[in-house]
């Protein structure tokens, strides 16, 4: 097991050759390679200084220079983002059979990628490798993930309350034909990513309009039925999170 | 120390290839023989960018092994290249060295 420095330092240095459109399977040779050096060497009672020098950050850039862009990975992963987030907007309104398309959805759908893209840059490369490690990382994870959810549905009441003109307005066969669009689209890219949280999430967002579209409307709007899914979301949430330290922990052990 | 890495630029990857040609080693291994024989004032990370550049070249091979504990070890051996490589270098390093040494000890033709 390395040091809690040498273990930042590792996780700096994949997040900045990720940034910098590396290939993954280099990233991960090299970043394993000086594990495996780190902890030999830290073994010794050597430091991670005597290692990579003074500026980590010129280590990585010379690490980086070293390694050549996957130019093929990166243009295969912007139109898969692209079409992720489309997927994302459009499988809850296919579920309840109300998918339609406005001008203000295309604004809509531009906005929600432009942000999501500086976010998920901002979050993964600047301030995740800061946290990773420390207990405030899973605070910050969870309050930032609380934040966004919450502006995203705060977007998308004030987005429903606009009545934008619509410009195509789906059929029911159309409906049903978007959802598995949007299935083969996250089934998709769990495969590419190797990940199973494209599939994981949009199963999570579905949940509220299948409940929609199979739920009598009494049921549905009842102050009881809605506060105790509430409650059982939160707690269901709360035993994923605490799941989720649980097992890093377990690995972080086991190394 | 960064002027003694400035002169070992160039000359780091010679040592590299000519520990590599004596058998199968990985990055620690081949810092410590590094070490062992005398240079003591670089950070051993050095060697990884020159590694992965020669892999890049051509000029060894690698080979992932598992390890007592922790991720696989990455092992380089040379290739045909790389002994083209390092019989070079050595021609051009006698020629130099034995210049530099001539100039030092004032040993003009």
């Amino acid at each position: 097991m390395v040091s809690k420095r040498a273990e930042q330092f590792l996780v700096e240095l994949r997040m900045y050759l990720i940034s910098k459109g590396k290939n993954d399977k280099e990233i991960n040779e090299i970043t394993e390679e000086l594990e495996v050096h780190l902890m030999e060497a830290e073994a010794e009672g050597k430091d991670v200084s005597h290692i990579i020098g003074y500026s980590p950050k010129n280590y990585m850039k010379s690490i980086g220079e070293s390694m050549k862009t996957d130019y093929r990975e990166l243009a295969g992963l912007v139109p898969l983002m692209i079409l992720l987030i489309s997927a994302y907007l459009s499988i809850g309104p296919a579920i309840e059979g109300t998918f339609s398309v406005s001008r203000g959805t295309i604004w809509f759908a531009l906005i929600i990628t432009t942000v999501s893209f500086l976010g998920y840059g901002l979050f993964l490369f600047k301030i995740m490798p800061r946290f990773f490690q420390s207990r405030w990382g899973y605070v910050f994870i969870f309050c930032t993930s609380l934040i966004v959810t919450g502006l995203m549905v705060v977007f998308m009441f004030w987005y429903r309350a606009q009545n934008f003109e619509a410009v195509f307005v789906a059929t029911p066969v159309q409906n049903n034909l978007i959802i598995i669009l949007c299935a083969v689209i996250f089934i998709g890219a769990a495969l590419y990513t190797k990940t199973w949280f494209t599939i994981l999430i949009p199963l999570f967002l579905s949940m509220g309009p299948i409940a929609t579209r199979l739920l009598p409307e009494e049921t549905n709007n009842d102050p009881l039925y809605i506060t105790i899914t509430i409650l059982v979301f939160l707690l269901a949430s709360a035993v994923a999170i605490g799941i989720f330290i649980f097992q890093s922990k377990k690995d972080q052990k086991k190394i | 120390m960064a002027d003694t890495t400035q002169m070992l630029k160039g000359i780091l990857d010679g040592c590299l290839l000519s520990i590599i040609k004596e058998g199968e080693i990985y990055g620690y291994e081949l810092a410590a023989k590094l070490e062992s024989y005398g240079f003591h004032s670089f950070s051993e990370g050095t060697i990884y960018p020159l590694l992965l550049r020669m892999q890049k070249e051509g000029l060894v091979s690698t080979t992932l092994r598992k390890s007592t504990a922790g991720p696989k070890r990455k092992y380089y051996s040379l290739t045909e290249k790389g002994e083209l490589e390092l019989e070079q270098f050595i021609n051009r390093w006698t020629q130099l060295s034995s210049s530099v040494n001539n100039v030092l000890n004032k040993r003009g033709n």
